[in-house]
């Protein structure tokens, strides 16, 4: 189970890095896809994400592909970081 | 028959050689000049670049230049042209019965010099002057102002296909009378700001690149200059020049797709390519080689192969992609693989394609190299960011299919709208969803609303084509970017920004917006940026390439930068935000 704390400041983080002007944090469910039908984001905010992660976590990805499952949802940024801390 | 587009002499710089000669060999001995960094000051040594292995001490002194300020981008840039302008026998009295021009494309203008001086300039307010030297059209200034015969001279940046456009626009100039000689081509220095900017993109490839592989996993950046003289052949048979090579066609379209991916059906590059086909009134069939962009990245790869398929069906001439000489040298390209095709012309060889080994399914074969083979007709990719595509081809003989007729209609000024830091920008979401626009900076969002209102005005859907002037594009994402570089140490830094401080985002923008894919070229040249939109629009008009053009030209400038003029005594007004939109026709 990954900690409340971490999502919503996981949740903050995508608002600025992605500018998602009039997106809450609680507008974003933690399972929710983020991609395609979901929040509708595309492969440069992918891109955003992965700098956001090495910005924020000093989490290095070094393959974008890896990006499609790890960006899942919230909850899987979430557990990825909490593994790769 | 009607005017024949010639070229007559040749100058280039880059990984593979300081000029032709050592190019040629280069070329035939499959050397590539991949390398680790070792004159760029960075920490990304790991990436591999195509880099000149000179310092710019080193280029001054050959080149006998003292400017303490001039940008790499300039020198390496007069490098080629000194070769170039040696190689077609100019002399005093040629130019002194000649309009000469100077048309030259690059992207990163000054930024070499900015992102050495700019943690200077920020804490002590140190080199200041150098920020003069900055924009794009400053470096084409610089590199004039060393051939006082020059009498006019533009900046095209519209990323890597802006040599390839630059010699579009020098074809139309000699065509509709305007020019006797332009020197057209392309320069680009490595920066740490290009280097950091294509890493946060994820298309480097931390090995050599591998174009057209099925293993390739991105570019290699390069750097260096390809300049060509361009006249009229008539103007070059009367001054007894050898004939180098014809340009027989050429043609650009917009991908309207991305701005930094090609969409799959590669619909820009397979409309440039017919374009130039149509133009030089040749076949498929008749063309012997293709230099490809072949960036090496995977989606470019697929992508062009499937237009190459598109355009020459089943039967495929040889095709390679010299970047795996050279890096991807991004604005340079088109200049530096024109002058690879002329070597391939005059020499009759084909240039490798280094680094291949494994099909990609359905991918295009590319060749290994000929040291003999029948070379008539080339044909040259070069696209851009944004889906800039542009294609040329070069012949041994003149060919014709279509021939441009500029007439001198009076243009008509159908819509002008005005932009600046008063108007109301939020207006934008009339015409772009919130998703779009989240990630738009000022310059954006009053570029975009200032077109569409001008097209609205003037009762325009879609126009025949898009043409941008800017002097600085999108000033506060270089800024926050070169900023990052200093404060994180050059950590990644935001993709979304660095392809918006690409000058000619703000032109393939409107395109995709409005699925334009039309003639898109945009212009840097200072205050006379407007005025080179406004003449290549006439230029389009009259020659009845299009019905209809948007012209604009838009900027914006960051409160640091305001600051720093100032301190200069630079006196002039300077917006914060300002664009200018127009849609002209010609009368019937």
């Amino acid at each position: 189970m990954v900690n409340e704390e971490l999502i919503n400041e996981l949740k903050g983080h995508i608002i600025n890095a992605l500018h998602l002007e009039d997106i809450t944090p609680d507008d974003i469910e933690n399972d929710a896809p983020l991609f395609g039908d979901g929040l509708g984001l595309d492969s440069i905010d992918a891109l955003e994400l992965i700098v956001m992660l090495e910005k924020k976590y000093g989490i290095r990805i070094a393959n974008p592909a890896e990006g499609k499952s790890i960006f899942k949802s919230v909850n899987s940024i979430a557990e990825y970081v909490d593994s790769h801390k | 028959m009607s005017m024949s587009i010639v070229i007559t002499g040749e100058g280039v710089v880059s990984a593979i050689g300081l000029n032709k000669k050592e190019t040629l060999s280069s070329l035939l001995k499959r050397q590539t000049g991949i390398s680790y960094p070792s004159v760029l000051p960075t920490n990304h040594n790991d990436l591999p670049v195509g880099e000149v292995k000179l310092t710019n001490d080193e280029m001054k002194s050959r080149l006998g230049v003292k400017d303490e300020y001039i940008s790499r981008t300039s020198l390496l840039g007069m490098m080629a042209i000194d070769e170039a302008l040696e190689d077609a026998h100019l002399n005093a009295n040629s130019y002194a019965n000649s309009r000469v021009m100077l048309i030259s494309g690059t992207t990163v203008g000054g930024m070499d010099t900015t992102e050495h001086y700019f943690a200077e300039m920020l804490s002590e307010n140190k080199h200041l002057k150098c920020i003069e030297s900055h924009d794009c059209g400053n470096t084409t200034q610089m590199m004039a102002s060393r051939y006082p015969f020059v009498s006019e001279y533009t900046t095209i940046s519209t990323a890597c296909s802006s040599a390839a456009n630059a010699l579009i626009l020098g074809a139309n100039l000699i065509k509709s009378g305007q020019a006797d000689i332009v020197i057209a081509g392309g320069t680009e220095a490595l920066s740490v700001f290009h280097l950091n900017g294509f890493n946060s993109l994820m298309i480097l490839d931390h090995q050599q690149c591998r174009p057209f592989d099925n293993t390739r996993a991105g570019l290699n950046l390069g750097e260096g200059a390809g300049y060509v003289v361009l006249e009229s052949e008539e103007h070059a048979r009367n001054r007894k020049a050898d004939i180098h090579a014809y340009l027989t066609g050429y043609g650009n379209a917009c991908d309207a797709y991305h701005q930094t991916a090609s969409s799959a059906d590669g619909e820009g590059a397979f409309l440039a390519m017919n374009s130039a086909l149509a133009m030089a009134g040749l076949s498929p069939e008749d063309v012997q080689y293709i230099n490809a962009h072949g960036t090496g990245t995977p989606n470019n790869d697929e992508s062009e192969g499937v237009a190459i398929r598109r355009v020459f069906g089943g039967n495929l001439p040889a095709v390679s992609s010299t970047k795996s000489f050279t890096g991807h040298t991004t604005s340079a390209s088109g200049g530096i693989e024109a002058v690879f095709c002329i070597l391939a012309l005059q020499h009759q060889f084909l240039p490798a394609n280094l680094g291949w080994s494994e099909q990609m399914p359905e991918g295009i074969t590319p060749t290994t190299g000929a040291d003999h083979y029948e070379v008539r007709n080339v044909m040259c990719n070069s696209f851009g960011f944004g889906g800039n595509d542009s294609s040329f081809i070069l012949s041994v003989r003149p060919s014709e299919g279509i021939a441009l007729k500029f007439g001198d209609k009076k243009i008509k000024v159908l819509s002008r709208v005005e932009i600046d830091e008063n108007s109301d920008l939020s207006r934008i979401k009339e015409y772009v969803k919130p998703m779009e626009v989240r990630r738009m900076g000022t310059l954006l969002r009053s570029t975009l609303l200032a077109s569409f209102d001008a097209l609205k005005e003037a009762g325009v859907e879609c126009p025949d084509a898009i043409i941008t002037g800017t002097i600085l594009g999108c000033l506060d994402n270089s800024e926050v970017l070169l900023r990052d570089i200093i404060s994180s140490d050059e950590a990644s830094s935001s993709p979304t920004l660095f392809m918006q401080s690409t000058h000619n985002t703000i032109g393939s923008s409107i395109a995709i917006k409005l699925n334009c894919h039309g003639y898109n070229t945009t212009y840097t040249q200072g205050d006379a940026s407007l005025e080179w939109a406004m003449r290549d629009a006439a230029l389009l008009l009259h020659s009845n390439q299009a019905k209809t053009v948007l012209v604009g030209c838009h900027d914006e400038t960051t409160e640091w930068y305001r600051e720093v003029m100032n301190k200069l005594g630079h006196k002039e007004q300077l917006h914060p935000i300002h664009s200018v939109a127009l849609v002209l026709t010609c009368d019937e």
